[in-house]
């Protein structure tokens, strides 16, 4: 083996190109070439986000079917003296009531014998024929859902029988339906607005977004920095005509690249369910999404500010850490504050303040549950825009600052 | 050529207050030499490399590489030096070629140029057979390997080895020394720094021992014998930085 030769050494001059794009070029491809980074980015919102979807409408469907369905067993103390009431009451379907005594109803629940007790009053049927209110009081056990469910089904049972019992009365009475019932109100879907659909989305969407855009990020920024100073290649790097500046940019728009990519997929992902026609999303489908393409427009603009933003905290973390590991360490709480004003998003309507338009990460999220449900408002998404903008910038001049630092750079 | 002047350098640390890594430092390293700096672990001969290499400034002190101020022309310097150091690695994830076309790109070569030269390289270190895998996929020394490829791509004036043979067999080592000696012989002006006694006898043309940031002596290995009238290296080692030897 011989050694390489090269021509007589003299000075080189040669200026090179846009080494930034170099940078970026080169990160970005060698990014989606770690296995942790496409299973987080690509293949957990295209296939699990859905496959969980499916198997959660799977399982509720099968708890609705089985709420249809299911005989509950339920105690009813005092029968004996409303044999009218209780004849009308084991008429109804999926129930099976069992005459039982006030004493014993308590263990029965908690043993689960039957799922509630309903206790009459003594004189029940006296008090029916009289038309006089009658109180049914029903024992529940709070901490058992069957529990809950059972007493749920009837109460609605109860106010069934009640409605045509009074329609019996009407009648007997020739009196007009509308006697007992002055109002009787109907809800009427304007054509602009949004499918029944739009508010699970509207709920969802903006935290899965901001979630994968961070989530998403982290990986990549963690090996950007932290992993090359791990592994040696940082000073590999460092030697080179690229400056500082060069690195840093070069690497930041590889990591915001990523976060767009994650959070843009993670909204792919998210829409299979409501567009997709498959029936395993029929439960979360219902009632149709309405999507118009300035909704569509909001949703994908909003996303930069948020790339740009967790690139520049992300990278910064990945700078000042010695090694992934510490970078791990600080992104835990990091999470945390991220997840908080996305989870707010769930909670808050999208007319909130606009003192909301300057809280980062929950600015966006409004702006998205505001484009799904067509209802924008200008000051408060150009207010949001411009803070998210701010502190997009700041995250980025901080993130390249302490690039420069070679107290950090070093630090192994 | 290499020209350093009075450099220090100091870092200020919570525990231990302010350390001179450098301390004072002036020497010249001309072309067509092998200049060895040679110091015990923690003496500051990285330290001295990474400001000439402008990784880091120097507190005070001046230096030039290949003719540019380390200060006013960092760029410049970077763009004719050569760095290789023991623990750097390749990018796992890139192959060999990958990364020689990513480093020939940053170094401003054409395409056409980084390919010819890569092929050069390849031929000439054996590595066509592992030069389209990925480099976590290679051996310590197929790795090293594709270290000094990317330090040669772009044919330096100026050359930085820190201890380029570390955890490296007896057969990978000696590809690295003779890439060492060629660039030497090439003209080009090499800096190699090591612990290692055997390889500043068998490799250097001049030394300087490093102590504590400072220079210890500085020489050929026939001056610093001279200097010191012992004949064993490592003797003569200990006796310019002032250790006792064992009975």
């Amino acid at each position: 083996m011989n050694t390489p030769s090269a021509s007589t050494p003299g000075v080189i001059t040669r200026k090179g190109g846009n080494r930034v794009g170099i940078i970026f070029s080169k990160e970005f491809r060698e990014i989606f070439r770690d296995r942790r980074t496409v299973f987080s980015v690509v293949i957990s919102p295209l296939l699990i986000t859905p496959l969980l979807f499916a198997a959660l409408g799977s399982l509720i469907n099968k708890q609705v079917k089985a709420a249809r369905t299911d005989t509950f067993s339920v105690g009813i103390v005092r029968q004996e003296q409303a044999p009218l009431l209780f004849s009308a009451l084991n008429k109804l379907p999926n129930f099976h009531f069992v005459p039982t005594s006030l004493s014993e109803a308590e263990q029965q629940i908690k043993s689960r014998a039957y799922k509630a007790v309903a206790v009459l009053p003594a004189n029940a049927d006296a008090l029916l024929k009289d038309q006089k209110m009658i109180n049914v009081k029903v024992l529940v056990d709070p901490a058992n859902d069957s529990s809950r469910e059972a007493t749920t089904r009837l109460n609605l049972i109860f106010t069934e029988v009640g409605k045509k019992i009074v329609e019996k009365r009407l009648r007997d009475s020739s009196l007009p339906a509308g006697f007992a019932t002055p109002f009787k109100v109907e809800e009427q879907p304007i054509s602009s607005g949004g499918g029944a659909a739009t508010v699970i989305l509207a709920m969802m969407l903006p935290y899965t977004l901001a979630v994968a855009a961070f989530g998403g990020g982290i990986y990549a920024a963690n090996d950007q920095v932290a992993g090359e100073k791990e592994r040696g290649t940082l000073e590999t790097l460092l030697v080179t005509p690229a400056s500082r500046r060069d690195i840093v940019l070069g690497k930041f728009f590889a990591v915001a690249g990523v976060c767009m990519v994650s959070s843009l997929l993670a909204v792919v992902g998210m829409m299979i369910p409501f567009f997709s026609g498959l029936k395993a999303f029929e439960w979360l489908a219902k009632g149709g999404v309405t999507l118009t393409p300035i909704a569509v427009l909001v949703i994908l603009a909003v996303q930069l500010p948020l790339a740009v933003l967790f690139a520049g905290i992300l990278l910064a973390i990945s700078t000042f850490a010695k090694n992934q590991k510490e970078a791990q360490t600080y992104l835990g709480p990091l999470f945390i504050l991220v997840i908080f004003p996305a989870m707010m998003s769930m909670f808050l309507k999208s007319d909130s303040g606009k003192a909301m338009a300057l809280v980062p990460v929950l600015n966006a999220t409004l702006i998205i549950k505001q484009g799904l449900s067509n209802s924008f408002d200008p000051a408060f998404i150009a207010l949001a825009f411009l803070a998210s903008a701010g502190y997009a910038a700041l995250a980025l001049t901080f993130a390249t600052r302490l690039f420069q630092k070679e107290s950090v750079l070093t630090k192994t | 050529m290499i020209e350093v002047h009075e450099l220090t350098k100091t870092f200020t640390d919570k525990k231990r207050g302010v350390i001179r890594a450098v301390d004072g430092v002036s020497l010249a390293c001309r072309p067509g030499e092998i200049f060895g700096l040679l110091g015990p672990n923690g003496a500051g001969k990285t330290t001295i490399l990474r400001i000439l290499a402008t990784i880091l400034s120097p507190t005070s002190g001046t230096a030039s590489v290949a003719g540019f101020d380390i200060r006013a022309q960092p760029e410049m310097v970077r763009r004719n030096i050569g760095y290789l150091t023991g623990s750097a690695a390749p990018y796992e994830r890139m192959s060999a070629r990958e990364m020689l076309a990513y480093f020939g790109a940053l170094y401003g070569m054409a395409p056409g140029e980084t390919a010819d030269r890569t092929r050069e390289i390849f031929d000439e270190l054996d590595m066509n057979d592992f030069a389209d895998g990925r480099c976590d996929k290679l051996s310590t020394g197929q790795k090293q390997r594709v270290n000094i490829a990317r330090t040669l791509l772009h044919q330096p004036s100026v050359f930085f080895f820190d201890e380029p043979t570390t955890g490296l067999d007896v057969v990978s080592s000696r590809t690295v020394k003779r890439v060492i000696r060629r660039c030497r012989d090439e003209g080009r002006t090499v800096v190699f720094s090591t612990h290692i006694m055997s390889e500043v006898e068998t490799l250097c043309d001049r030394i300087a021992v490093i102590y504590q940031g400072k220079i210890a002596a500085i020489g050929t290995l026939d001056e610093l014998r001279e200097q010191t009238g012992k004949t064993a290296f490592e003797h003569v080692f200990l006796k310019l930085i002032g250790e006792q030897e064992d009975e």
